[in-house]
């Protein structure tokens, strides 16, 4: 997926475990390790509400697009 | 209510299990009887209580109807067979699934199937037989099969739509 999360750069940066983090937004840490390793499909804006004000960081520094990723998968789609 | 549920799923799981042997059964019966018309026609004809010396088409017409069994069969195997698999889906508690959608979409078209071969047998039972000697098939066209069937594309659909959303709404964080 083109999208790229930096959860575990962003818990590496504040000193917080996922298991902190998990207590903390109240989500469950097998969900949060869905989105950490990238698997999610989708982000609740509540997720990413509570995850930001934990952090203390914008949706911009847990989410990145990686247009490289992206160009890859047009050129697969494209191929017959 | 949940145990009444799960009784319920599992006498509709042996029932289908049986149909299955009895529709098998019924066409290695049907198929016996064609070969009986090949071997000995006029013995098979009178046993089946057909008139063969008053209408002689009437042995080409049962020929034909018990060719139109036998195409059944498999047709008849494709819906029972799905519908297991389909109930067993359920009873392991995960029936949204894309397969079910994919099984839900072959049951319509086996079905839209087996309504074509009945009608086939309609036209057949109606060209073969005269008023003194008919075939003897209790032919009606009915339009609940074919509702049934516009039914069951409909619902592969929204089944393949829910199945997909459901997907989604799993991987949502």
């Amino acid at each position: 997926m083109a999208i790229l999360v930096r959860l575990d750069d962003l818990l590496h940066e504040r000193r917080i475990t996922l298991t902190e983090l998990s207590e903390r937004v109240d989500i469950t840490l097998a969900n949060l390790s869905i989105l950490k390793t990238g698997k999610a499909r989708a982000i609740r804006f509540s997720t990413l509400e509570a995850i930001c004000e934990v952090l203390q960081c914008q949706p911009g520094d847990l989410l990145e697009f990686a247009m490289d990723e992206a160009a890859g998968k047009a050129e697969r789609d494209r191929r017959p | 209510m949940t145990s009444r549920y799960g009784t319920a799923l599992s006498a509709s799981g042996a029932a289908l299990r049986v149909l299955i042997v009895l529709n098998l059964l019924l066409g290695l019966g049907i198929f016996a009887l064609l070969a009986a018309s090949l071997v000995a026609p006029e013995w098979t004809m009178a046993a089946l209580g057909a008139r063969v010396d008053l209408n002689p088409a009437l042995l080409t017409g049962g020929r034909a109807i018990m060719l139109v069994g036998i195409c059944s069969v498999p047709l008849a195997h494709i819906v029972l067979s799905r519908l297991l698999a389909m109930v067993e889906t359920v009873r392991h508690g995960d029936p949204f699934v894309g397969e079910n959608a994919v099984r839900l979409n072959r049951i319509a078209w086996a079905l839209l199937g087996l309504e074509m071969l009945h009608l086939v047998a309609g036209i057949v039972s109606a060209a073969a037989s005269t008023r003194t000697a008919p075939l003897g098939i209790d032919w009606s066209f009915s339009v609940t099969g074919w509702l049934a069937i516009l039914l069951l594309f409909v619902l592969a659909r929204v089944f393949a739509e829910g199945a997909r959303m459901r997907d989604d709404l799993e991987g949502t964080v």
